[in-house]
């Protein structure tokens, strides 16, 4: 059974077409992979996904829920990283999982076990500002899992990451359907079943199916 | 109960978050001193009119710096961009703007802490319980609509000059209802109207403007 089937997605901004007609359908469990150049509409795609954005015009269901106009009751079940990890650069580490927990209202136990996972435990009291780009990543990958969703929408996730990066992705990608956008092939073809082309807006040729998802 | 744990956890985070990095207070506080300065050497006043003068000088000062203080609420959000991962949790907006709302509002009420004092020391009018009520009533209701407005213009690019054109009408009422509480509690006219009444009128106007904007703000924010 399909998590997601988005039909005919489009996406104008003014007189610019960043999102022409897609087609995506992805598994439940399956990992897909979006790939393109800058400007292919991987971001405005995920986006849409991720219910950030509505469509201009197509039709998305998730959990076979109508994520177009009920929006707000996907979202305990979503997490999203997106291109900007938006922390609070003020607050710690644990003070902004610990804000975010309290909005999606998950036990405040969840935040230790969720800096863990994203490998921030001993630098869980520096202020988000004072982390770097590679740890603020991290902890934005952290913030979208920490009401464990069961679909993970992340925006180039491994474009600050250190070399340990994509053994963290896969961490947070297993036993949940997920959608990465990235610009590494190898990275796509170690962690998903399948790929998604864009170019210019739209899907180039069929999607790639790497492996069967068990 | 939900609502009213996010609202103040949202709150929270603001106030911590200025409590670090010291931005917006510090910064309010000399700008409302410094308003009482000019208006002191710019105003010729006595004993005799300085309750006249006083509330209006009183008003200006919070006008500004509440538009300050209130589009700072949701352009730091926007510039971060952590306002959207907020939004993308399953917290009501309405509790996420009212969180925002009390926190700009309890910054603006220190502003008035240092504003008040400064005042009756500037112009020797008296501060009574009657003023400091006044304004923590019109407080209340212009953190509300410029917090709802701030959330309007924080994606805009001319933000900066939007807010005030939104704002400042709304915020007549509070400014002449205030004004008259003021004057009435500094020994002035008050145009006629009894500090009780006036007060009356600033809590009508909170009831329907902090009802109005929670109505509102899931529109505003939820885009």
């Amino acid at each position: 059974m399909s998590t997601v089937v988005g039909t005919s997605l489009t996406q104008r901004f003014g007189s610019e077409l960043a999102l022409d007609a897609v087609d995506v359908a992805i598994d439940a469990g399956e990992h897909l992979a979006v790939l393109g150049d800058n400007g292919a509409g991987k971001t405005t795609l995920l986006r849409i996904l991720a219910t950030a954005a509505r469509p201009t015009s197509g039709s998305l269901e998730i959990f076979g829920v109508d994520a177009v106009i009920e929006r707000r009751r996907l979202r305990a079940r979503i997490g999203f990283v997106a291109h900007a990890p938006g922390l609070y650069p003020a607050l710690s580490a644990r003070e902004n999982l610990q804000f975010f927990a309290t909005l999606q209202g998950v036990d405040s136990a969840r935040v230790a076990e969720v800096l863990d996972l994203v490998g921030l435990a001993e630098l869980a009291g520096r202020p988000a500002a004072k982390l770097s780009r590679g740890a603020q990543q991290r902890l934005a990958i952290g913030r979208a899992v920490l009401h464990d969703p069961k679909l993970l929408v992340l925006d180039e996730p491994d474009a600050s990451l250190d070399s340990g990066g994509p053994d963290l992705l896969a961490r947070v990608m297993r036993g949940r359907t997920a959608v990465i956008a990235t610009h590494d092939h190898a990275l796509a073809n170690r962690l998903c079943q399948r790929i998604l082309e864009l170019r210019r807006g739209r899907v180039v040729g069929v999607p790639t199916r790497l492996r069967v998802v068990h | 109960m939900r609502t009213i744990t996010v609202a103040l956890a949202v709150a929270r985070k603001d106030l911590r978050s200025e409590w670090r990095t010291r931005e917006l207070v510090p910064a309010l506080a000399q700008f409302v001193v410094l308003a009482l300065v000019i208006a002191n050497f710019g105003f010729q006043f006595d004993s005799r009119n300085a309750p006249a003068i006083a509330p209006g000088v009183l008003w200006m000062a919070l006008v500004f710096a509440g538009l300050v203080a209130f589009g700072r609420a949701f352009a730091a959000e926007r510039e971060q961009a952590s306002l959207e991962a907020m939004l993308l949790t399953p917290a009501s907006p309405a509790a996420i703007f009212a969180g925002k709302a009390l926190a700009a509002a309890l910054l603006l009420v220190l502003c008035e802490a240092v504003l008040l004092p400064a005042l009756a020391l500037f112009f020797t009018v008296p501060l009574s319980f009657d003023v400091v009520f006044a304004v923590l009533l019109a407080t209340v209701g212009m953190a509300v609509l410029g917090c709802l407005f701030a959330a309007m213009v924080a994606r805009v690019r001319a933000r900066e000059l939007l807010l005030p054109l939104l704002t400042l009408p709304l915020w007549i009422p509070f400014v002449v209802v205030g004004g008259q509480a003021v004057q009435a509690a500094m020994g002035g006219s008050g145009g006629g109207s009894g500090t009780g009444q006036t007060t009356g009128l600033l809590l009508d106007l909170d009831i329907l403007f902090v009802v109005l904007t929670s109505l509102t703000a899931r529109f505003v924010l939820d885009d």
